[in-house]
C-alpha cells in the first residue's frame, strides 16, 4: 500500500474509503479520498452527486447521462417514490432484482444511488415530526414517514448509501426544547436503522445543524458505533469542526446536504475536509438559463479584466443569438463540442425543453471539471493558495437570473396559498382581443417581429396599409388607458 | 388562367430517387430518395422539430432512432430565431447542429392555422405580426427567400391552404389555381435550386376532379418532388383515400410523393398501399408528451393506474434505446414512465423517443414487406395485431381504400 495511504479494510455495506491524502494530525484539512462500491465506479474525492428529481437528473433522460456525464452518483429522495404509501404498496417496493432502486430509475450501473428521505432543497412542512416520524412532502401532498417504514424502504430497495433519518425541522428555528431532542431521536432512529442491518447498503449518519453542545450526547455515540456506519451526513458544515476527533470517526467519508449557494461556499467546506457534496445551485442555474462558466483556480485563457469575473453567463441574453461561441470556451461537454451559444439562446427563447437539457449537460460538466481541478491541487499541496487565487478572480455569488425558468411542478415548492402570481408569463397573447398582445422585452419595448422581410414602406403605398397600421395603432392605445 | 400561359420548362433537381421495388397486389412502392444531407429510405416517416429542436430530444438522440430526415417549421423558425440570425449562423443544420436533412414547410398552412384575422389575396398571405400587431405579408417570393436562408434539403411551395371540407366550390378551385401561380412564383424565386428541392404542392380540396387537374398543372412544372395538401384537416378518411389514391395513379412514378400531415399508423399503411411514399405529423411527439405510448397493439396512456406498477417495458419487444435491454438499452418501464409521466419532463423525452423509434421502425418494416413483396400479408397482420384480432373493429375505410388496390382484409 503506498504510503500516506490510509485504509480502513473490509467495511461493512459492500463500501470502502480511504482517505488518500490529509494530514492526519488535523481532523479539519482539505483530503483526496476513494469511495468504493462494488459493482459502481469508483469515486474519487472531493466529488458531487447531481440531484435527483423523482429518480432522475431534471432534463436528462439515462441515456444521455450514460454518455455525457462525469458525475458519479445521484441524489435521490425517498419522499418521491412513496406518494402510494397512503394506499398501499408504492410501486417502487414491487420491483424484482438485487437493486430495486437502480432498476427502477433505469440509471446505467456504473452510478451510485444515494437515498435520502427528503429532497434538496425539502419543501417545509406544515406539521412537526414526532418521537417516531418526519413529515415528508409527496407530488400528492403531506405524508408522515415512520423510521420503522423508511428502514424498510432502506432494507429493500438497497440503494448503495443512504442517509438516516435525521430529527431536522426546515423552515423554523427550533426551540430549546425542541433542540433538546433532536438528537435523542435522531440517535435512537439511526440505532434502529442499524440493527434492521441493511446488507447492501452503507449508512450515513445524520449530523444536526444544531450546535455541537446541543448533540455532543449523540455524537460521543456515533463515536462508540463508528465501526457500524459507513459515513456522515452533515446538514451544517459548520458542525464538522465539533466532530470528536476520534481515528474512527476520522476515516468516515462526510457527505455534505448543506445547500452551498456558490463554489466558494463549497471550497471552504473541503478546506474543513468534506468529501461529497449535493449542489443545487447546478440544477437552479439550469432552470435559470445560466451557463456556468468558471474553473479552479482561474480562468483558462488569460483574461485582462481586474473585476471579479462572473461565475456563468447568462444565456437568455439577446446578444448571444448569433454567438457560434460555445458555452465555455475551456469546456469539452457535448453542448459546447456538438452546439453553440445561438442554438441554447434559440432554444430557451423558444421554451423548447433542449435548452434546459443542454444547459443540465454542461453546468454538471463544469462541476466535475471543478472537483477534478481541486483534487489535482489538494494533491499538489496548493490547495489554500488556490483558494485564494479563485476569491480574488472570481465573483463571490451567482449571477442574478433574468429569464424564465421551465414550467414548476407542485412538488417543487410549496404554493402560498391564493392570489399567488403565476411563475411564468403565458407565451401567447391573444392577437386582436387583448390589448397586451405584443411580447416585450425586459424594458417593455415590443419586441420586433421578423417571420418576413419587412417591406420597403413604398410598396405599401397605394394599399392603405399605413393607414390601417395607423388606426389600428390608436386603437391600441386607446384601448389601453 | 395559368395552363394557357405556362411553358414547361425542366427544373433543376438536388436529389436521386430510385426506384427499388413495387408491390405487385397495391400501389406501395420501395425507394432510396439521395438528398444533399444523405440517403432516405421510402416509404419514410419525418418526425417534426418544430422550432429547430424534436421536443427535448438531441440531435444525438434523434439520430439514434434512425431519423435522417426531420421537419422545421418555416413560421416558427421565422419568428425565432429570425432569418437574420439564420442568416448569419449560416441556416438550420447549424442552428441546431443537424447532419443529416431537413425539410421545411412554406408557413403558410400556420398562417391559416395559427392566425386570426390572416387575409389571402392574390399577392400573398396578410396577416397581423404576432409579436405586435403591425401588417405583415407573407409572398411566395418571402416564403422561398426564407427558406433559401434556411438551407432545408427539401423546400415546399407557399399554397393556397382551405379546409378540404369546405363547400365553397369556387373558393376551392381559386385557391387551386392560385396555388399553381403560386407555384411559378416560387420557381422563379428559388435561388438555390441546385441545393434545395423544391417541392409543390396538390391542392383541390376534396373534389377529384379538381384534384386531377391541379395534378396535370403541378406535374408539368417538373418539381424534382410532389406533395399533396390540405388533408388531414378533418374530412373523412374515406375522402382522404379517394384524394390519395386519384392524385398517386397521375403522378409521375420517378418522383417522391409526399402526403402532408399524416401520421396515425394506420393512416400511414394505408397511404403506403395507395402509392405515397413521405409523411410528417406531429402527432407521436405530441402525444408522447400526453403520456401516450404508441404500440402495435394501439396506444397506451402511461398515465392510467394500472401501469403503476408493470415492471415490462413501454412495448414488449421494442428495440428503441428506451424499451431495449441490454447493451445501450435503458430497459425503462411502464412504471417508471408512469412514475415521471406529467411530473418530469424525462418521462416525457422516454416517450418521445419510444414513439419515433415505432414511426420509423414501422416504417422500415413496411419498406421491408414491400421489397420482400408481401406487403398484402403486412397489411393483415398489422390490422390484426390493431384489433387484437376482431375483424368487426376494423375501420370501414382502411378495408374499402385497401379493397380499391386489391387488398381485402376481411377475407
Amino acid at each position: 500500500m503506498a504510503p500516506n495511504t490510509e485504509s480502513h479494510g473490509q467495511q461493512p455495506g459492500n463500501m470502502s474509503f480511504e482517505t488518500l491524502k490529509s494530514n492526519i494530525q488535523h481532523t479539519t484539512t482539505a483530503r483526496l479520498g476513494k469511495l468504493g462500491i462494488s459493482g459502481r465506479k469508483d469515486i474519487e474525492t472531493p466529488n458531487f452527486f447531481s440531484i435527483g428529481s423523482r429518480g432522475v437528473v431534471p432534463h436528462l433522460t439515462p441515456d444521455v447521462i450514460s454518455a455525457h456525464a462525469q458525475f458519479s452518483g445521484i441524489h435521490m429522495a425517498l419522499e418521491d417514490f412513496i406518494e402510494r404509501a397512503t394506499t398501499g404498496t408504492p410501486p417502487v417496493m414491487n420491483v424484482p432484482g438485487d437493486s430495486p432502486l437502480h432498476t427502477f430509475t433505469a440509471l446505467p450501473s456504473h452510478f451510485t444511488t444515494l437515498l435520502a428521505p427528503r429532497r434538496t432543497p425539502a419543501v417545509s412542512a406544515p406539521t412537526g415530526n414526532s418521537n417516531t416520524a418526519i413529515s415528508i412532502f409527496t407530488s400528492t401532498g403531506f405524508q408522515v414517514l415512520p423510521n420503522k417504514a423508511y428502514t424498510t424502504y432502506i432494507t429493500k430497495l438497497s440503494p448503495d448509501l443512504a442517509v438516516g433519518l435525521a430529527d431536522v425541522p426546515y423552515g423554523t428555528v427550533p426551540g430549546t426544547k425542541r433542540i433538546a431532542k433532536m438528537g435523542d431521536r435522531t440517535e435512537t432512529w439511526l440505532t434502529e436503522l442499524l440493527a434492521a442491518k441493511p446488507e447492501r447498503t452503507a449508512i450515513f449518519a445524520p449530523i444536526l445543524p444544531i450546535d455541537s453542545n446541543a448533540q455532543s450526547e449523540y455524537l460521543n455515540h456515533l463515536d462508540d458505533i463508528a465501526d457500524r456506519i459507513h459515513g456522515l451526513a452533515f446538514y451544517d458544515p459548520n458542525t464538522l469542526p465539533d466532530i470528536p476527533a476520534t481515528t474512527a470517526l476520522t476515516r468516515l467519508p462526510r457527505l455534505s446536504l448543506s445547500e452551498p449557494r456558490s463554489p466558494s461556499q463549497i471550497l471552504r467546506q473541503i478546506a474543513l475536509g468534506m468529501d461529497i457534496f449535493t449542489i443545487p445551485f447546478i440544477n437552479s442555474a439550469t432552470d435559470a438559463g445560466i451557463a456556468l462558466d468558471f474553473s479552479f483556480p482561474s480562468p483558462k485563457t488569460k483574461s485582462e479584466s481586474t473585476a471579479p469575473l462572473p461565475l456563468g453567463t447568462d444565456m437568455w441574453a439577446a446578444t448571444h443569438s448569433t454567438s457560434l461561441l460555445p458555452l465555455s470556451e475551456s469546456c469539452t461537454c457535448y453542448a459546447c463540442t456538438a452546439h453553440h451559444r445561438a442554438y441554447i439562446q434559440h432554444l430557451l427563447s423558444a421554451k423548447e425543453m433542449l435548452g434546459w437539457a443542454l444547459l443540465q449537460i454542461h453546468n454538471h460538466a463544469m462541476l466535475s471539471a471543478f472537483f477534478s481541478a481541486i483534487r489535482t491541487s489538494i494533491a499538489a499541496g496548493t490547495f489554500e493558495e488556490d483558494s485564494d487565487v479563485f476569491a480574488r478572480v472570481w465573483e463571490s455569488e451567482m449571477p442574478e437570473k433574468t429569464g424564465q425558468g421551465p414550467r414548476v411542478r407542485g412538488y417543487h415548492y410549496k404554493s402560498e396559498g391564493p392570489g399567488e402570481g403565476k411563475k411564468n408569463k403565458a407565451a401567447w397573447g391573444n392577437l386582436g382581443v387583448g390589448v397586451d398582445g405584443g411580447e416585450k422585452d425586459a424594458d417593455g419595448k415590443v419586441l420586433e417581429g421578423g417571420l418576413v422581410p419587412t417591406e420597403g414602406r413604398g410598396s405599401w403605398r397605394g394599399r392603405g396599409l399605413r393607414r390601417r397600421l395607423r388606426v389600428y395603432r390608436e386603437m391600441h392605445s386607446r384601448t389601453s388607458f | 388562367m395559368a395552363s394557357e400561359s405556362f411553358t414547361p420548362v425542366s427544373m433543376p433537381s438536388a436529389l436521386r430517387f430510385d426506384l427499388l421495388a413495387r408491390c405487385s397486389t397495391t400501389k406501395a412502392r420501395a425507394a432510396n430518395l439521395t438528398l444533399p444531407h444523405g440517403p432516405v429510405q421510402l416509404p419514410l416517416f419525418m418526425p417534426v422539430a418544430t422550432q429547430a429542436s424534436l421536443k427535448g430530444l438531441t440531435p444525438e438522440q434523434l439520430e439514434a432512432t434512425g431519423c435522417r430526415l426531420c421537419l422545421n417549421n418555416t413560421y416558427h423558425l421565422g419568428l425565432k430565431p429570425g432569418q437574420e440570425v439564420l442568416d448569419k449562423i449560416g441556416g438550420a443544420h447549424k442552428l441546431q447542429g443537424w447532419k443529416h436533412n431537413i425539410l421545411t414547410d412554406s408557413g403558410g398552412f400556420q398562417m391559416v392555422s395559427l392566425l386570426k384575422l390572416a387575409q389571402i389575396t392574390e399577392q400573398g398571405v396578410r396577416f397581423l405580426s404576432p409579436h405586435d400587431g403591425t401588417p405583415m405579408l407573407l409572398t411566395p417570393e418571402h416564403s422561398i427567400n426564407l427558406q433559401n436562408t434556411i438551407g432545408s434539403d427539401i423546400i415546399m411551395q407557399l399554397d393556397d391552404v382551405l379546409v378540404t371540407t369546405s363547400p365553397d366550390h369556387a373558393r376551392m378551385r381559386e385557391a387551386m389555381l392560385r396555388s399553381v401561380r403560386w407555384l411559378d412564383r416560387c420557381i422563379a424565386a428559388h435561388a438555390n435550386p441546385t441545393t434545395q428541392n423544391l417541392f409543390c404542392i396538390i391542392q383541390g380540396g376534396l373534389d377529384l376532379e379538381m384534384r386531377a387537374e391541379c395534378c396535370r398543372e403541378m406535374v408539368a412544372r417538373d418539381t424534382p418532388g410532389i406533395a399533396i395538401g390540405g388533408l388531414s384537416g378533418g374530412e373523412a378518411k374515406a375522402d382522404y383515400c379517394r384524394v390519395v389514391n386519384t392524385c398517386t395513379s397521375l403522378l409521375p412514378e420517378m418522383k417522391p410523393r409526399y402526403v402532408m400531415g399524416i401520421g396515425y399508423p394506420e393512416d400511414l399503411v394505408v397511404s403506403v398501399a395507395l402509392g405515397a411514399d413521405m409523411f410528417d405529423c406531429v402527432w407521436p411527439t405530441r402525444t408522447a408528451r400526453f403520456g401516450n405510448a404508441i404500440t402495435k397493439y394501439g396506444m397506451l396512456n402511461m398515465r392510467h393506474a394500472k401501469y403503476a406498477s408493470d415492471f415490462g417495458p413501454v412495448e414488449e419487444g421494442c428495440g428503441c434505446v428506451c424499451c431495449r435491454k441490454g447493451e445501450g438499452g435503458l430497459n425503462v418501464t411502464r412504471a417508471f414512465v408512469h412514475h415521471l409521466a406529467a411530473k418530469e419532463t424525462v418521462g416525457a423525452h422516454l416517450l418521445t423517443m419510444h414513439n419515433v423509434w415505432y414511426q420509423l421502425e414501422l416504417m422500415r418494416n413496411v419498406r421491408k414487406a414491400i421489397l420482400e413483396d408481401r406487403y398484402p400479408e403486412f397489411l393483415k397482420q398489422f390490422f390484426k395485431d390493431l384489433h387484437a384480432g376482431d375483424k368487426s373493429m376494423y375501420p370501414d375505410w382502411a378495408v374499402e381504400a385497401l379493397k380499391t388496390v386489391g387488398v381485402d382484409l376481411m377475407e
